[in-house]
């Protein structure tokens, strides 16, 4: 908040201000103002189209060649374990992150193609499983239980 | 395989705890034998209403029409299991779900797997065999929906417990896309499952005449008791079939669609859900009512497990248990020998 008081007041000040402002900008970190509300808004929209993108993929038999989708085994994302990660993966004799996992799952269980881990599909999907566990503590490495995902009244499970 | 008649039955001691644990209600009427699962009944008592019996539960196939699925084989293997099973059981009930996308040839590849049963088999819907044609095909090859029948002094009833109200007129939906939003388990636009008026007024008729002691088993696809709503895993005029059957001594209600071992007990009726041959779904995030009723987490590495058929044995008593029959090491010690009912 003093940033931005500092920032408007040197806006209406004279040269020689200028000169020590444009120091201060140089040496200063974190100068960003916080979000307002409308860009969160934005932010959170933007998030939720991901999901709504992964939702998709998620229940798509298209990722597959064998009619299977993800949703078939986890419904509203349950068990996906998405907080779970990283761990130890023992398909794959590696410690993995969930988009491994996802990659196994259709290779395998839906004989199909694995997605760039990096492509905007993985990055959906990926979306998906982890906000159907929003609020989960996060537990790198469990391994043993299965998860359910959030208890959902009505709806898809978000926003 | 696990179709052989254990040589070992489970322990007084470890059937009396796990009877503990399942509640006083079920102690009530369980306490008298010490044995449980799949076992051969002794010869019926004297004056006994049961002539003792057995009879298999396979489910929720979800036959793809696709040459050569996996999912084939999973359910021909179901059925010889269930071929291999000693005593063989009298009938098989298949109770929904034998294709997925509705297609009448997924129906046709399931009823030509189903008929190398050598026993006979007795068949109802689920939502995946329904809504691409309303019923149309399904009720051609198989006959109607609900039926009755009397079996060495138990009074069999199923009910087709997937309907929901309409949702696609409003929408404008093909046929395909109907089916589609019932294929989906957290298919939330589609709304909850009933047997619906119909349905309970055969019910009640059907049970009408019959004595208060009368053994009655019921079966439907969907559990006749509130679960998961979220996942249909429920009837929602369950508590009005439960009402009708009020009347009798003891019910017991065996469902499918939830892919897993689940149990309760709600007045004189005790639940059983069945293991698929499709896929295990996860529990969902309630508290299970009993939860030593619980299946292992299943390896997805295996595609086998989590999967099986189940077995009924019931006694002179009308009493008796029933044992999964998991293709894979599945089930915690505490209902390895099954579950008595």
């Amino acid at each position: 908040m003093i940033k931005v008081k500092t920032h408007r007041f040197i806006a209406s000040a004279g040269v020689a201000v200028i000169v020590a402002t444009a120091f201060l900008q140089t040496t200063s970190v974190s100068a960003r103002e916080p979000f307002t509300q409308a860009e969160l808004a934005q932010q959170y929209a933007e998030l939720q189209k991901m999901v709504k993108m992964g939702d998709d993929l998620w229940h798509s038999g298209k990722l597959g060649t064998n009619g299977l989708a993800c949703g078939n085994c986890h419904p509203d994302g349950a068990a996906s374990n998405a907080h779970t990660y990283p761990k130890w993966q023992a398909q794959l004799g590696a410690v993995s992150p969930l988009r491994d996992m996802i990659n196994w799952c259709i290779e395998v269980p839906l004989a199909g193609k694995a997605l760039a881990p990096s492509s905007k599909e993985m990055q959906a999907m990926e979306a998906y499983a982890t906000y159907m566990h929003r609020g989960f503590t996060l537990m790198p490495g469990e391994a043993t239980m299965q998860h359910p995902s959030v208890a959902v009244k009505a709806g898809p499970g978000y926003p | 395989m696990t179709n052989e008649i254990p040589e070992k039955q489970l322990s007084r001691r470890d059937f009396l705890s796990f009877t503990a644990k399942l509640g006083a209600a079920s102690l009530v009427a369980t306490a008298v034998s010490p044995v449980v699962g799949l076992v051969n009944v002794a010869q019926a008592a004297p004056g006994s209403k049961v002539t003792p019996f057995n009879f298999a539960i396979i489910s929720d196939a979800h036959l793809y029409d696709i040459p050569g699925h996996k999912f084939d084989g999973i359910l021909e293997k179901a059925v010889e299991d269930v071929n291999k099973m000693r005593p063989a059981p009298d009938f098989v009930f298949f109770l929904g779900d034998l294709g997925q996308t509705g297609k009448r040839s997924e129906l046709e590849k399931g009823k030509r797997i189903l008929s190398k049963l050598k026993m006979p088999l007795k068949i109802i819907p689920g939502e995946h065999d329904w809504y691409l044609d309303m019923g149309a095909a399904w009720q051609d090859m198989f006959g109607t929906a609900h039926w009755s029948f009397d079996h060495k002094g138990v009074h069999f009833a199923a009910m087709n417990s997937i309907l929901v109200r309409d949702f696609w007129t409003v929408k404008k939906l093909s046929p395909v896309e109907r089916m589609g939003y019932m294929e989906e388990l957290e298919g939330h636009e589609a709304g909850l499952w009933g047997v619906r008026e119909q349905q309970l007024d055969w019910l009640e008729k059907d049970v009408n005449k019959l004595a208060s002691n009368m053994p009655v088993v019921v079966l439907t696809h969907s559990p006749l008791w509130d679960y998961y709503p979220r996942w249909n895993f429920q009837t929602e005029d369950a508590p009005q079939i439960r009402a009708i059957l009020s009347k009798f001594d003891k019910v017991m209600s065996f469902h499918g669609h939830v892919h897993q071992v689940v149990y309760n007990k709600i007045g004189n009726m005790s639940s059983l859900g069945s293991l698929a041959t499709s896929w295990p779904w996860p529990y969902p995030p309630v508290q299970l009512p009993f939860p030593d009723a619980k299946m292992n987490r299943s390896d997805p590495a295996n595609f086998l497990d989590g999967l099986g058929t189940q077995v009924v044995d019931l006694n002179a008593e009308f009493a008796g248990g029933l044992k999964y029959e998991p293709f894979a090491d599945l089930m915690p010690p505490a209902i390895k020998n099954g579950i008595k009912l």
